[in-house]
């Protein structure tokens, strides 16, 4: 149900974003986790293979690059990957618009802000706003409050 | 100089130089945070920058356990920008499974309450992310509190998806939950209506679909034994689904407009209208016709066809362009196999499937249909076999795709597909698709592929190829070989030996003996041309074994056939072949091969007539003699043997292989395989015991030599084994041979007279440096079993025993006969032992004598 977690990093695998939804109960240390997502997502060519593939058992990925960051969301085995590629389409395009031209700095300094744009999309793993500009209204809300 | 910004703490750890000065940097800041978070007097500025600092180190995958408490405290700030870090930290740092999380209880309780609706929103995304048992229990009240009184959109959704994840906290939470709301105030408002309530409303109706299929299935679980409690829960929850059931029409024309207008730019993605509430809804709907079917209720199977006809609407109307649409399409079909609905929706769930898989698609998002379009195909298949059938060549396109994963699955579905009737068209595609992923194995400049993923499908085809031949044994013989071969050819470097063995029960089990025969024979002439030459080249090794095993097993046939060409394919060139590969596989050491070339040229010498030829056999047997392999080593010796055996012998033993059929050997076959193998054993055990005995110790000489030989039994028992598909073949060799009924010759004399036996001698033949004598032994009270001579000459000559005839059981007056054959100079003596077991008795007996002949050799 829902997506599990949610990363973000660069090319060289430095990771700009984690978080995870559900509490994973399999006993692999998250960095463990994370480094061979890495590994297994920088091989692939991102031209020609799918965005898809299958982690473990219970998990599927779905990533997706944009420019030198990779969005990546992991999903329950049974889910379908398709609707949540346009997930991450959808947090990158309203990042773009709330920083305005996104690039991977605003995202390593404005970290809390990338955490505030997801907590506004999702809730508990399952999103909950998909009208970009009901969520940028909400965001500059709160981003004026600060 | 340690950053006090959380800016130019950032910056310090990107401008590290080495990963060392990155680790102390990291050290020294975390250090830092430590000390200051434990200083209460902090302001609460300087706390949130230590915050901040410290969910960088999180990113960063640090330790940041000592800041849990400090983060929750956060929270109690009554200044916003405090309350939201503080909340964000918390739900980053902590997991559902810690008991810190009581901590939050009065916070979350008060702040659910605040009049400040950011604050407020704050609390309910934190309870949705973390709540443990006690926490959903204990602020349950307050969401629904929010979902009665607050018409705000934005709280409401926020609302309805935490009160989705309560839901999943505990069930029990569901007999208090107010479902009225839903249609009484969430859908028909249109102001709180917004995407977002819907998506929530979803969520809800979805918790509320998984709670009672997790009864549903427990209930199921459980069988006859009535638990109260749970089948208590069922009827509440069918009173709850009976509820929820009129609001099956709104969502459903809600669907069904979302899906056929195109109004609301803000919620437009790609030119479809929401993708996400669409495929919400649809496994909302699909959830209430799942759990309605399965408990017939009439309330929801009443709208079975409207769902069929939205469906089919859902199916027309979306444009399967981009990926929100195929998202949709995707969402579709797999409700309609999930349901198992009616025959036409799943032939349309098939085409909008093979759909996906249409090459037209462009690179990157193409893959991504194909995948799942497979992925599916490979599940629905058995539901809807002769639709997918449709689609074979979109499927044969998908194996020459660029990812892999589709590749694999593409290659999946094909043999899913795969029947009597399309087992050559498909066969003949397959060959095509190994052609082309051997050649891009070796191409390292155009392959895109992983050596090691080609080899995998390489190995995944050729297993799955096989398993089919296997199934479908029926089809066409003579193609079935020449694809076989074809494969072999092409792709038989990547084939493992044992695979190999397949092929090899494959070739055996062919009835069109004349066709094989004529194929091999124009094998064998294209490797032995001079003029061509190209096969031996290439490291194919499980071509070489396959040719090196026809060798052995049809050699007198090929030569026979009239096809074959004899200037190129005889015994010289034959045995210069087998020559050149035992030459080229002990080099490598790739004993596997080499116990198949012992075997063959073994089974070779049986069948020419040249003696050279027969002696250069000899002489690839004896090269491994002292081999480093003590397998190899024993095999080489224990053939040699074999191979000085008479004409007459030898035949009886390299017989021609029976029909191999596979099945689980059982335990009653493994014995007899056994006993024959024993049978075979004897003359090496003699040849031991005649060295061990040569020094006439006394010491008896069946105990020193019982280890060795179980030992070697075994290791006979797996070379055999080895050289034969598996070890059953060694059983039916063996008792094709015709059991022969020996009788006592007139002119044989008695020379032993014991308690258990008697033995009788008789000289067949004595010339100088050489005498054959026979022995036949009788038992005179009880039946005899495992009968083993042990025969010992003086030093000076040498003696091979052949093997025991007819067995080594016999009953009560009949005879066994065993063929001695001395070499050497001197008198003729010998001292015997015989050791047996009578009446089946484990306990071994034995009868020792000694017997002089007046005669010389």
């Amino acid at each position: 149900m829902g997506i599990r977690f949610m990363l973000c990093f660069n090319k060289q695998g430095v990771v700009r974003l984690v978080r995870w939804f559900a509490t994973s109960d399999n006993s692999t240390d998250p960095q463990e986790e994370i480094s061979q997502i890495y590994r297994l997502i920088s091989s692939r060519d991102h031209k020609h293979q799918c965005n898809f593939f299958e982690f473990s058992d219970d998990t599927k990925l779905v990533y997706k690059r944009y420019a030198g960051l990779y969005f990546v969301i992991g999903i329950d085995i049974t889910d379908e990957e398709p609707i949540y590629l346009s997930h991450i389409h959808l947090f990158v395009e309203v990042l773009d618009a709330f920083f305005g031209n996104v690039c991977e700095l605003d995202i390593v300094f404005n970290f809390y802000k990338v955490y505030m744009v997801m907590d506004e999309m999702f809730l508990g793993g399952e999103i909950q706003e998909v009208s970009k500009d009901v969520l940028l209204e909400r965001l500059s809300t709160t981003d004026r409050l600060e | 100089m340690v950053a006090s910004s959380l800016r130019s703490f950032i910056k310090d750890v990107r401008g590290a130089k080495t990963l060392a000065d990155e680790r102390s940097i990291i050290t020294k800041q975390s250090a830092k945070i430590r000390t200051k978070l434990r200083d209460d007097h902090l302001s609460n500025e300087k706390k949130r920058v230590n915050i901040q600092k410290l969910l960088y180190l999180y990113i960063l995958g640090e330790k940041t356990h000592f800041g849990q408490v400090e983060s929750i405290n956060l929270i109690a700030s009554d200044n916003f920008v405090d309350k939201r870090l503080g909340y964000l930290a918390t739900i980053l740092l902590l997991d559902e499974s810690q008991d810190l999380l009581t901590l939050l209880t009065n916070m979350l309780n008060n702040d659910l309450q605040h009049p400040n609706k950011y604050i407020v929103a704050l609390a309910l995304n934190t309870l949705g992310c973390l709540s443990s048992t006690e926490l959903a229990r204990d602020l349950y009240p307050d969401v629904e509190n929010i979902l009665q009184t607050s018409n705000d959109p934005y709280l409401l959704r926020k609302a309805l998806q935490c009160n989705a994840k309560l839901i999943f906290k505990d069930r029990s939470l569901l007999e208090i939950f107010p479902l009225s709301i839903i249609s009484s105030k969430l859908l028909e408002n249109p102001i709180v209506c917004t995407h977002g309530v819907l998506l929530g409303v979803c969520k809800v109706l979805q918790a509320i679909f998984i709670s009672l299929d997790n009864t549903l299935q427990k209930e199921n679980g459980k069988g006859d034994t009535e638990d109260e409690s749970t089948e208590q829960d069922l009827q509440q929850d069918i009173t709850i689904i009976r509820t929820i059931s009129d609001l099956i029409p709104q969502l459903s024309t809600r669907l069904s407009s979302l899906n056929s207008k195109n109004l609301e730019p803000a919620y437009d993605v790609q030119g479809i209208q929401d993708p996400f509430l669409q495929c919400e809804l649809i496994v909302t709907l699909k959830w209430f016709f799942k759990i309605g079917n399965h408990l017939n209720l009439d309330e929801i199977t009443q709208y079975n066809n409207n769902f069929n006809d939205l469906l089919t609407q859902l199916a027309t109307n979306t444009s399967a362009a981009k990926n929100p649409g195929n998202a949709i399409l995707y969402e579709v079909t797999k409700s309609i196999f999930e349901l198992k609905l009616t025959q036409p929706l799943r032939v349309l769930g098939i085409n909008i499937l093979a759909n996906f898989l249409t090459p037209s698609k462009n690179s990157n998002t193409g893959n991504n249909v194909k995948y799942v379009g497979l992925n599916t195909l490979i599940k629905v298949v058995p539901e809807e076999p002769a639709s997918v059938q449709r689609y074979r060549k979109f499927i044969s396109q998908c194996l020459y795709d660029y990812d892999i994963s589709i590749k694999f699955r593409a290659l999946g579905l094909t043999f899913a597909i795969m029947n009597e009737q399309n087992l050559t068209e498909l066969t003949t595609e397959l060959v095509k698709f190994l052609g082309e992923i051997s050649k891009s194995h070796y191409s390292y400049v155009t392959s895109y592929i992983d050596m090691d993923d080609s080899k995998d499908l390489i190995v995944y085809t050729v297993d799955n190829l096989l398993k089919k031949f296997e199934i479908y044994s029926n089809g066409d013989e003579k193609a079935k070989l020449d694809t076989l071969l074809t494969i072999l050819k092409i792709s038989g470097t990547f084939i493992d030996l044992e695979k190999t063995n397949e092929f090899l029960i494959a070739l055996n089990n062919m009835d069109d003996m004349k066709y094989k025969i004529a194929t091999f024979s124009k094998e064998l002439t294209q490797i032995l041309d001079p003029k061509i030459k190209a096969n031996t080249l290439i490291g194919n090794a499980s071509l070489d074994l396959v040719m090196i095993w026809c060798i052995g097993e049809y050699t007198d046939l090929i030569k026979l056939d009239s096809s074959t060409d004899k200037k190129i394919v005889n015994d010289n060139s034959i045995v210069k072949y087998l020559s050149d590969l035992n030459d080229k596989y002990r080099l490598s050491h790739d004993t596997r091969m080499v116990h198949y070339i012992l075997t063959a040229a073994l089974k070779l010498s049986s069948k020419i007539t040249n003696g050279q030829c027969v002696e250069n056999l000899r002489q690839i047997i004896v090269s491994h003699s002292k081999d480093a392999n003590l397998m190899l080593q024993t095999k080489s010796v224990q053939y040699e043997l074999l191979f000085n055996q008479p004409d007459a012998v030898k035949k009886l033993f390299l017989q021609a292989m029976p029909k191999f059929e596979k099945k689980l050997i059982n335990a009653t076959s493994v014995q007899r395989h056994n006993t024959t193998i024993s049978k075979a054993q004897n003359q090496n055990n003699d040849l031991l015991l005649d060295l061990l005995t040569d020094t006439v110790e006394k010491t008896s000489p069946s105990e020193v030599l019982k280890p060795v030989e179980t030992k070697q039994r075994d290791i006979i028992a797996d070379l055999l084994a080895s050289t034969g598909n598996k070890s059953q073949h060694t059983g039916e060799t063996s008792t094709s041979i015709p059991i022969e009924v020996v009788t006592l010759p007139s002119d044989a004399v008695s020379i032993h007279d014991g308690v258990e036996l008697q033995v009788y001698e008789k000289t067949i033949d004595i010339s100088p440096g050489l005498a054959h004598l026979e022995l036949y032994i009788q038992p005179k009270n009880s039946k005899i079993s495992d009968i083993q001579p042990l025969c010992a000459v003086p030093k000076t000559q040498k003696l091979t025993l052949s093997q025991l005839r007819p067995s080594n059981n016999l009953d009560v007056g009949k005879f066994v006969k065993q063929t001695l054959k001395i070499t050497g100079s001197g008198k003729l003596k010998l001292r015997i032992k015989l050791s047996f077991q009578k009446d089946e008795n484990p306990a071994s007996e034995s009868e020792q004598f000694d017997y002089k002949l007046d005669k010389t050799i």
